[in-house]
Parts: C-alpha cells; structure tokens; sequence
C-alpha cells in the first residue's frame, strides 16, 4: 500500500513520569523491507522508540502508523510485530522447537499443535536450528540462541522486526559473522526491520539507513556513507568514524581561520561546502584523521608524533595540538616513529566548521 | 601433598567434631537405645522389644496415621495456596513489600504465641472462627473440643503457620524470573491462565521441589502445633497424637526411653522413605 512509508512516526514524544523527557519531537519514516538501524550512544532514547514501536510503551504524544494506520491505541499482540531482546529471553524449561512454537499455541488465534509445528519447522529450516529442535537453550551457543530468537520472533509472520541490540550478547568475532547472517536472513525473508544499536561500525555494516539519535532528538536519518562525508552537526562527526575525527578551535576573522598554530584561508575552502554565510567568530574545525596527512613541504602544522598505534592496515599517529590530542591515519609501511617532528596537512575539501553550538557551517 | 592433607583435616576439623557429636553420635545412640529398655541411667539390652511394643501399640498407629495424613493433606493444600497468593501478590499487588512482610509476620512469631491466639479463633463458643461461619449460615463445629474435629484443626492451623515461609520464598523464586519472559508472551497474546502454566509453574519446579521437601520433613516432626492449640495435651482423648507426641510422652512422661527411641527410628526410617520417594517424583517432573 504505503511502501515508501511502511512504518511511519510522527511527532513522536515521551516523557516518562518521573518527567524524564526521553524522545523529544521525533519523526522518521521506513520503506518496506528495509534494514534500519536505530543508532546512538546508551540513554539517548533509541530503545524508547523500539517500545512504543512495540506497544511496550505508549507515546505522551504523537503517532506511529504501520502500512498507514495508526497502531498507537492497538495492543502489541495486534500489531503484527515480532520482537527479539537483548537477552533473548528464551523459556529455558522449553525446548527449542516448543520456544520458536510457542507464539502460535497461545492467545486467541493459537492452532492445532500439527499445524504449529509445522510452521514452526519451516522457520527452524530458515534460520538453521534444525537440527537443535530437541535442544533446551541453556545448550546452545549465543549465535544459536539468537537464532532461535529471530526463528520465534518470525514464525507468526510479521510484517515488521524490532531487534533490540541482539549482538550485544555475542563475542567480537562471532558478532561479524551473525550481523551477516541476520542480514541475509531478513532480507531473504523481506521482512522490514527495525534493529538498535549502540555499535556504529554494525550501524554502517547492516543497515540499509541509519537513524542516529541522541538526547531523544535525531540527529541524522541518512545513509551509511553521508554519516561520515556530510555529518549534520558535531555530535554526528564525533559519534560516527574510528578513530574519532579530531577537533580544533579556531577564530574566523577577515577571511582567514585562525588556529593556535595554523592559518587558513576561507577563499581556498570548496565554496559549494557552506552550509551557511561564515561570520566571524569562535568555531570548531574537524577534519577526520585520514584527511589530516603528514607532508614533507613546509608551512604545514608541525607536530611531534607522542605514540603511535597500529590498527591492522593502519596507523595512527597521536599527537599533541592546543592542549589536546589529535591524530593522524597513516599507511601501516610510513616509517614514523614516537618522538619524530612531522608536517602535517589538512584536505581543506574534507574538513567541517562547526559552531561553538554544534551546528554544521561548511 | 601430605602435609596439605593434614592441614585440609584441621580445617575440616571444627565442623567434624561438631556433626559427630551433635548428629551422627545422637542418632546412633537413638539407635542404640531402641533395643535397649530400663530408664535412662540402668539400660539393659531386650532385643527387639521396644519394636514389638510400639507395633503392637494402638496408640502408636494412631500416631502415626496422624502424622501421616496430616502430611499428606496439609503440605500440599499449604502449597498450593502459598502459590496462589505468592502469584497474586506478584501479579496484581502494587505495595508488594507490605504484603510480602505482612505473609512473613507469622513465621517470627513464636508457634506456641500463635497457638494461643488460635485457641481462641478456633473457640467453639465464642471464637472468631465460628461467629464467622454462623454469619454466613455454615455448621459451626466445636473444633478445639470434639476429638472428630482436632486433627482437622491442626490440618488448618498447619496451613496456616507454613504460608508465611513458603510466600517468601515463592516470592523470591518468581522475582528471578526473566520479566521478558511475560512481555514476549504478552506481545503474542498469551492469556493470564497460559502465562501461569507455561512459564511461571516451570520456572517454579525447583523451588516447589526445595518447599516440598521442607514441608514435609518439618510436617512429619510436628510436635509443637498439637501442644500450643490443645494446651498441652494431644487434642481430647489423645485424638490429635503425634509421632513426635508419642515419643516425646513415652521419653517425658512415661519414662521409656527405649520405646521413644523405635519410635524415633521408625519416624526417621519414614521420613527418609518419604523425601526419597518425593524427589524421585520432583526429578520426573523436572526433566520433562
């Protein structure tokens, strides 16, 4: 029907009763059988909105609508929504064929056990538990476990999954391999997904979009790239990018942008950049570390590197600039040890300007 | 390794010492005693004489039927409504710690104070008990006095002192369950029947099977119930005896202790019968 808005929040607010204000003034929309991955650090409201989605929690205003109807005043069991935890929250006294089962042999709508079981099968089947149908979950790995959550979440054939970061219980490894498989399986299934996260590098991995919140406000609803070449405001460019982008304060005045040690131009900045009019003031530069790279020519910031970290292909070069530090992404074969003098140069088509407020000014 | 071995027993050493005479040296000198007759300061050896005494005793069968059927009645009927209130409270109350300590009241009170109190609950003439069931136009028995009615009275007076521990722990165990459980079961649409039978009771097996095992070892030793509600005495005409009743008048009173000690044993051998039986069946249960 409404695919390019198959779940649609307008307007969204909640203030929990102790006057905690959690999601202020939220709007967003997901198209049908998209992956969206709710971002942003813990406390900033994404599971709030995952709860309401759910019917966990009901909005102090605003309107959530699913495939264009209004879903704020129907029960959870109605909404045609499967729902994974954190924790999985599998029964442990069932065994796995009656876990994934046991959404369809209750409520009002519950059928034959014949007929559940083979439902049941079929799901097992797509997510690859098969052969664990006799298994009680105590038994089972993490990855297994969360499968058989997804399997049970599936089986009564929602139109929309909402994972509550369902990674956050695996090993690091096991987490790159699952984060794939959970993909390719809602995405073989075609089912429209709603998956939070506190974790960016699995936003922009599994994520067919990505809405970053924070304080109860998004701050950039956007693919996965834009998240990293065109941040909103300061928030997203320090939340988004590892290492972290590093900031320096600068003065604007006469054209020129002025930090402790560095003088820029605003003439030789992109033009088509600007967000808005440059005036003069108090601003913060960010530049990401691999668009601040050492150069032999002079007139560049110098610096003495304090340590350097390899990160597999990479290395970061840490240094000390205005009292704070900054680093530099360097190829791993760059011969540059702790304790060497470097010139360091700045892509001025890659950095930002940002207002002592956070907003985006090129 | 040896010098750690020695070190091991004199750690060990205290709670050795401890058990061996407070619990292994009692129950063999119960054993012991059994077949040996006289008072306590002249025992003579008289065989099995002390057993043939008490089987061929009337008074001792009484006791015994009591002490079973008031197991076999009270634990469970004390359970299941320890359940059901530890669930309602769970499920509907909102000041639970209220209730919680309110449940718990009895179990800090001595058995014999409540006794007393219910003495006068249970009063014939003018106990709360009766004006209540004359208010809603019930029979109301003389349960203190009418030796048909004490056992009865002390099935009642049972349930009700063992609620208090049972609710708390009941309430602990169904703290400990996962509250996602209930939401995913919510969010498909579980009614509050399934949710009590397919989540809570499972989740429950363990705990019921620790109270069961409680219940009915502590239900088997009732002793001082009896002596509170029928000041002193085993109900009217000894209708109400125990098999610790027995043994302590045949000990105390009578002055036999050989005959209290094969009673003792045959308690003790019940008992030991009766839990293993109960966790055999808890174990069945359990591993569905």
């Amino acid at each position: 029907m409404n695919d390019e808005k198959f779940v649609e929040v307008k307007n969204l607010k909640k203030v929990y009763d102790n006057g905690h204000e959690a999601i202020k003034d939220v709007s967003f929309s997901v198209k049908k059988g998209d992956l969206v991955c709710l971002l942003g650090p813990s406390g900033c409201g994404k599971t709030t909105i995952l709860n309401m989605l759910a019917g966990l929690l009901n909005p102090t205003s605003g309107d959530i609508l699913f495939d264009g109807k209004s879903v704020v005043n129907v029960a959870p069991k109605d909404r045609q929504i499967g729902y994974v935890f954190q924790n999985y929250a599998l029964y442990p006294h069932m065994t796995v064929l009656q876990n994934v089962m046991f959404p369809l042999t209750v409520g009002k709508q519950k059928m034959p056990k014949d007929e559940a079981r083979k439902i049941a099968e079929k799901y097992m089947a797509t997510t690859q538990i098969t052969e664990l149908a006799d298994q009680k979950p105590g038994n089972l790995s993490g990855g297994q476990q969360q499968r058989v959550a997804i399997a049970r979440a599936l089986v009564q054939q929602p139109k929309i999954l909402l994972m509550d970061e369902p990674l956050s219980n695996l090993d690091a490894r096991l987490r790159l391999k699952i984060r794939e498989e959970i993909r390719a399986l809602v995405k073989s299934v075609g089912i429209t997904t709603l998956f939070v996260t506190h974790d960016q590098e699995e936003a922009l991995s599994i994520g067919d979009k990505i809405i970053l919140f924070n304080n109860g406000v998004i701050q950039q609803d956007d693919l996965g790239q834009n998240f990293y070449l065109e941040p909103n405001n300061y928030f997203v460019a320090n939340f988004v990018g590892n290492p972290v982008i590093d900031n320096f304060n600068v003065k604007v005045n006469g054209g020129k942008i002025t930090g402790s040690d560095f003088e820029i131009n605003v003439d030789d900045l992109d033009k088509d950049r600007f967000k808005r009019d440059l005036t003069d003031g108090e601003y913060v530069l960010s530049v990401r570390p691999e668009n601040i790279l050492p150069v032999e020519e002079d007139g560049a910031v110098s610096a003495k590197v304090d340590d350097v970290e390899l990160i597999g292909r990479e290395r970061i070069l840490k240094f000390t600039h205005d009292g704070g530090q900054a680093r530099s992404l360097v190829n791993l074969e760059t011969p540059i040890k702790p304790g060497d003098n470097i010139n360091l140069k700045m892509r001025l088509d890659r950095v930002f300007l940002f207002t002592k407020e956070g907003e985006r000014v090129y | 390794m040896k010098s750690n071995q020695k070190k091991a027993w004199l750690f060990l050493a205290p709670t050795i010492i401890f058990v061996t005479f407070f619990s292994i040296y009692p129950i063999l000198r119960a054993f012991v005693m059994s077949f040996q007759s006289g008072s306590l300061i002249n025992l003579n050896w008289s065989g099995f004489s002390n057993y043939q005494y008490i089987f061929s005793d009337p008074e001792f069968w009484r006791a015994i039927k009591n002490t079973i059927l008031y197991a076999l009645i009270s634990v469970p009927v004390a359970l299941a409504i320890s359940i059901m209130l530890a669930w309602f409270i769970f499920s509907r109350i909102k000041h639970k710690s209220f209730f919680e300590t309110t449940f718990f009241m009895p179990y800090v009170t001595s058995t014999i104070a409540i006794g007393i109190v219910f003495r006068y609950i249970f009063n014939g003439d003018y106990g709360l008990l009766n004006f209540l069931l004359k208010a809603v136009h019930l029979p109301t028995p003389n349960w203190i006095d009418d030796p048909a009615m004490s056992l009865t009275t002390i099935i009642i007076f049972g349930v009700w002192t063992s609620l208090a521990f049972n609710i708390v722990i009941l309430m602990g165990a169904l703290r400990n369950i996962d509250p996602n459980y209930y939401t995913i079961a919510d969010m498909y649409g579980a009614t509050g029947t399934e949710k009590f039978w397919r989540i809570t009771m499972p989740q429950l097996v363990p705990t019921i099977a620790f109270l069961l095992t409680m219940n009915i070892i502590a239900a088997f030793k009732i002793y001082t119930s009896v002596y509170a509600l029928f000041n002193g005495q085993a109900g009217v005409g000894n209708s109400a005896t125990t098999a610790v009743f027995y043994i302590y008048n045949k000990f105390q009173i009578v002055g036999t202790p050989g005959v209290a000690m094969a009673a003792t044993v045959v308690l003790f051998i019940i008992i030991m019968f009766v839990t293993f039986l109960q966790r055999k069946m808890m174990k069945k249960i359990g591993g569905r």
